[in-house]
């Protein structure tokens, strides 16, 4: 039977145009059919499992952003429609556009630099000297922290007094700096954080990308004459740019919704110098003593919008990458 | 090369299932199971549940054997969950939102008017809780609209203490300090023999605020106006200590802990803390005076801890359960020995005089509890913290040198006025 | 030759030594007791160090641990068991709207994780998941599940065919050909995708503070909190916590690394 499948679905490949019957074009439509329930029971598990639990949290957010909940509706649950003011509001509010700045330049300068580290890591624990993969994995240890420990590690460091940091700036002579109380360099710590927590994640994909490209290409380049630094711009870089996009692609969605290490660290302080839309989104729902459910899950929504929107920007880029 | 791999690959997948099987076993012989805390409130027999801000006590504490015990004589057994103090608003608005609402919650002061607005709350002509012998200015937090939806199980509130050493050294008495210009001299001092001046928390979020309200109030504002001269001269003295060096650049991130462990190195003239560090206190040899108020006197302060609250149920009928549990916790010899341990003061006369007797080192907190102010009192209520979360901003933003002293007071005030009345 | 590669190794070694600091900053604190706490300048060294954290957390963080390590290799199997034939399928298959598929997962990360969480409060309820260990590995599997999808089918797309057809050819179902060549086939993804599952579960703590704050059993990052009291936070016992709590997690790494991703994201690059 399977080898009847097989002898006809071949049989179409090579263009037997004069032997299509209707049974056994009847055939290969049940095939067909049979093909994709298949491929669809596969997929069946996680499709429920994102209808379960995906759809229906974010289903509650735009409910929430949608109607003008306060403490008491929000309990009962009957809060009136209101349509997009909230979201005019939001857009409205002095703190929505530093947090919009504050986002960008997080969101830019956290994922190139990741970016940029973990590709150096990779290509420097690619020569595979002594000890590098011991090494490579203890670049990972930062990954094993919870966010609490790390952010907490990193605002000790930062300490104006009494951090290790400003220490060892005073060491070799330069003067300490306010790392998490100056509103010119709260951003800046927090970045440094942050950019250290995503490190391990770039090197171990930049990495693995780097394993699958066919040694012999690199050997070819050698012959050809071409050094470590023009191999590496001419040849690897240009191979390396569609695990490049999706790091980037999985960089951006996952800074987008960095919170637990500002909030640790700054709290979005001082003022709104650290405040990203995570943040805000944050604050207004837990941050004081009267939550405003309402507001807080329009600027997550908010959030949500920019990150899918950055995603139909790469399917457009990638779809054009696979065309060229 | 394949089997070596695979013969590798199969080592690993049995160690990590016998690990697995270690945790699974680990975890069975430690501790209970864990069951959704579903409440079956019946007079006779049955489990409460009580949520506290207490996660440094664990189940076999005094207090959760205190908690145990009352719901014992009450009949019932309780099953008590500690939460971190700021997760535990939230978890009471989503609890309260589907019903699942705790029997007996314990929850910080200035957060009672919250849920009481909110609805989750019973007032004591529902729950039958007795309030007559407490402090009206400790219960004053939970009085909402002339009703009362709970009872404080202690007080606490903020002081100066002072390293006598290092104001012995700097040749300054404590006694001589009354006001705020005889507290900056004798920074002035403290500084010129090579010390650090005073320590506090001026973070943004309600421990600043908390912290500050001393010097707000000493200066004679008032939280309906937070831009008047008074409020700025308050903000003025805390931004040109940082500027002249008697206050460390750290204070603005500080929570009060923080705080405290930099006055716990010995470095420091002056820390403003809470009653709760009088132990670590007095071991480190630290003492207390109340915190003057701009031109003498002892400024207001205001009044921390926590209230025990009846949140609303399905089953009425559990309410005079849980107003016994809730009694047994807060009165008699009871409440004196929990608020030992808190490191509170007791707010009824007959327990702070008991507290005296056995450590006559409180009096001088006891008559700071006397003239505390509830946050949310003066029928603030729910205007509190959209006033707080205003007012701590304006403190950073100062305090950095972000905005001045008088355009962040005045921001912060629209902001305020803005949010109360949209 | 040999020269190089010493100088490499020398590099290599500082360079993880400076990435590691604020590990090492961590064991430092751990170590610290309270009155130095917020010396200035700081200790390089814990002099007048203490144990006392270490006493504290070895006396009540074990049974966290082994809760941790539970909801760990609970999220792996899950998440192995959701992503692995969804990957198959999206890879070799070709379900229609397989591409609405792939571009709803990575909407799926998008959704910032307190909304997830306070979603999932309302969901726990209803089911009676409130407080438990399966309620936690599902939500910590949420965080993992999209991810691994899309390894596995970067992966599974670079399987031969040939080696399929010759499967079908035997009469093996798509079940049999799945379970005992594509899976065997993939073990470098399956590696990677545990590998992140698990220390994505390990770490994880808004969902446990969140879901499963009343349970019986609490994971270590929710155990870290009998040190943070509502006045007072005793720090050396909570880098202790972590420091402890590290080191199965890297032990597992180090076990682990040689596998990880070898090859994993080819399919991506073969186009």
């Amino acid at each position: 039977m399977t080898a009847e499948r097989f002898k006809t679905r071949s049989a179409v490949r090579h263009g037997d145009g004069a032997a299509q019957s209707a049974p056994s074009r009847a055939r290969r439509a049940r095939a067909r059919r049979r093909a994709q329930l298949t491929a669809w029971g596969f997929i069946l598990p996680v499709v429920a499992y994102l209808g379960l639990f995906y759809a229906y949290p974010l289903y509650r957010n735009i409910d929430l952003s949608l109607r003008s909940y306060t403490l008491s509706s929000f309990i009962t649950g009957d809060a009136p429609f209101a349509g997009l003011s909230n979201y005019v509001n939001v857009f409205h509010n002095p703190t929505f556009a530093p947090a919009l700045v504050n986002t960008a330049i997080f969101t830019v300068v956290s994922i190139a630099f990741q970016f940029a580290i973990g590709l150096g890591l990779a290509v420097f624990f690619f020569k595979m000297f002594r000890l590098s993969g011991i090494l490579r994995a203890l670049f990972l240890v930062p990954w094993l922290l919870p966010l609490l420990v790390s952010a907490s590690t990193w605002s000790w460091m930062l300490n104006s007094d009494s951090g290790i940091v400003n220490s060892f700036l005073q060491a070799v002579g330069l003067q300490p700096i306010d790392w998490l109380t100056s509103p010119k360099w709260a951003l800046v710590a927090v970045l440094i954080a942050n950019i250290w927590i995503g490190i391990p994640f770039n090197l171990v994909i930049m990495y693995s990308g780097l394993q699958s490209i066919a040694p012999d290409i690199f050997e070819a380049a050698a012959i050809d004459g071409a050094n470590g630094w023009q191999r590496f711009w001419r040849i690897t870089f240009p191979l390396l740019r569609p695990v490049s996009a999706i790091t980037l692609l999985l960089g951006l969605v996952y800074t987008l919704k960095v919170f637990d290490i500002i909030w640790i660290m700054t709290r979005g302080g001082p003022a709104t110098a650290s405040t990203t839309l995570a943040i805000w989104s944050y604050q207004l729902g837990f941050g004081s003593l009267l939550p405003d459910f309402s507001s807080a899950a329009t600027v997550g929504n908010v959030l949500i919008f920019i990150a899918v929107a950055f995603a139909l920007v790469y399917i457009r880029a990638r779809s054009r990458l696979e065309t060229t | 090369m394949t089997v070596q791999r695979s013969r590798k690959a199969r080592t690993i997948g049995a160690a990590l299932l016998a690990v697995g099987a270690l945790a699974a076993t680990v975890t069975a012989c430690s501790s209970g199971s864990g069951s959704s805390s579903a409440s079956t409130a019946s007079a006779s027999g049955g489990t409460y549940t009580f949520w506290d801000p207490y996660p440094q006590y664990s189940a076999s504490s005094p207090w959760a054997q205190l908690v145990s015990k009352c719901g014992t004589e009450a009949g019932v057994t309780v099953k008590r969950t500690a939460y971190d103090t700021t997760a535990l608003t939230t978890q009471a608005l989503l609890a309260g939102q589907q019903g699942n609402s705790p029997n007996i919650l314990l929850i910080d002061n200035p957060v009672v008017s919250t849920l009481a607005s909110a609805g989750l709350l019973t007032a004591t002509a529902q729950n039958g809780l007795s309030t007559g012998e407490i402090a009206a200015n400790i219960l004053d937090a939970g009085v909402i609209n002339g009703k009362t939806y709970g009872v404080p199980i202690g007080a606490n509130t903020l002081a100066l203490y002072y390293n006598p050493k290092i104001l012995a050294a700097a040749k300054v008495n404590p006694a001589s300090v009354t006001s705020w210009a005889t507290l900056t001299a004798a920074l002035a001092k403290v500084k010129a023999i090579g010390k650090k001046g005073i320590t506090f928390s001026g973070i943004n979020t309600e421990e600043g605020s908390f912290q500050f309200l001393p010097w707000f109030w000493g200066a004679g504002a008032n939280l309906t106006n937070v831009d008047s001269p008074q409020a700025i001269a308050a903000l003025t003295l805390w931004t040109t200590w940082i500027k002249d060096g008697y206050a460390p650049n750290s204070v603005i991130q500080d929570t009060q802990t923080t705080s405290w462990q930099e006055f716990q190195t010995g470095q420091f003239a002056f820390g403003e803390n809470g009653t709760w560090q009088k132990t670590l206190a007095a071991q480190m040899g630290a003492k207390v005076i109340a915190i003057p108020g701009e031109n003498g006197g002892s400024a207001p302060v205001p009044t921390g801890g926590e209230f025990f609250t009846i949140p609303v149920q399905k089953n009425t009928a559990s309410y005079a359960t849980s107003a016994k549990i809730v009694s047994c916790l807060s009165s008699g010899s009871n409440i004196v020995t929990t608020d030992n341990t808190l490191n509170y003061i007791v707010p009824t006369q007959a327990g702070q005089q008991a507290q005296v007797s056995a450590d006559p080192s409180l009096s001088s907190w006891v008559a700071a509890v006397g003239v505390a102010k509830a946050r949310t009192g003066a029928n603030l209520g729910t205007k509190y913290p959209i006033i707080s979360e205003q007012l701590w901003t304006a403190v950073q933003k100062a305090e950095s040198g972000a905005a001045s002293p008088a355009s962040a007071l005045a921001a912060a005030q629209s902001a305020a006025t803005a949010a109360i009345n949209k | 030759m040999k020269r190089r590669s010493w100088w490499l190794t020398a590099i290599g070694v500082l360079v993880t030594a400076v990435m590691l600091f604020p590990v090492y900053w961590m064991i430092n604190v751990s170590l610290t007791s309270t009155p130095d706490m917020r010396k200035s300048p700081p200790n390089l060294i814990p002099i007048d160090g203490t144990l006392q954290g270490y006493t504290v957390v070895l006396h009540q963080q074990l049974p966290y641990l082994g809760t941790s390590l539970l909801i760990g290799l609970g999220t792996v199997a899950v998440t192995l068991v959701l992503a692995a034939p969804a990957g198959y399928s999206l890879a070799k298959l070709h379900p229609r709207g397989g591409g609405a598929l792939s571009f709803v997962l990575l909407i799926a990360q998008m959704i910032p994780a307190i909304v997830m969480a306070m979603g999932f409060y309302v969901i726990y309820l209803k089911f009676g998941l409130l407080n438990t260990v399966w309620g936690l590995i599902i939500a910590d599997s949420t965080i993992a599940v999209p991810f691994g999808v899309l390894i596995f089918t970067a992966f599974m797309s670079r399987i031969p065919n040939e080696l399929l057809q010759a499967a079908r050819i035997d009469g093996a179902g798509a079940m049999r050909t799945f379970l005992s060549i594509v899976v065997p086939v993939s073990r470098n993804a399956v590696v990677t995708v545990s590998l992140f599952a698990f220390l994505w579960a390990w770490s994880d703590f808004l969902f446990a503070n969140t879901l499963d704050n009343g349970g019986g059993h609490q994971p270590i990052t929710l155990g870290i909190y009998a040190y943070i009291g509502n006045n007072n936070q005793q720090w050396n016992a909570i880098m202790a916590t972590a420091v402890v709590a590290s080191i199965p997690a890297a032990v597992l790494l180090v076990l682990a690394q040689r596998y990880v991703a070898a090859g994993v994201t080819s399919g991506a690059v073969k186009d």
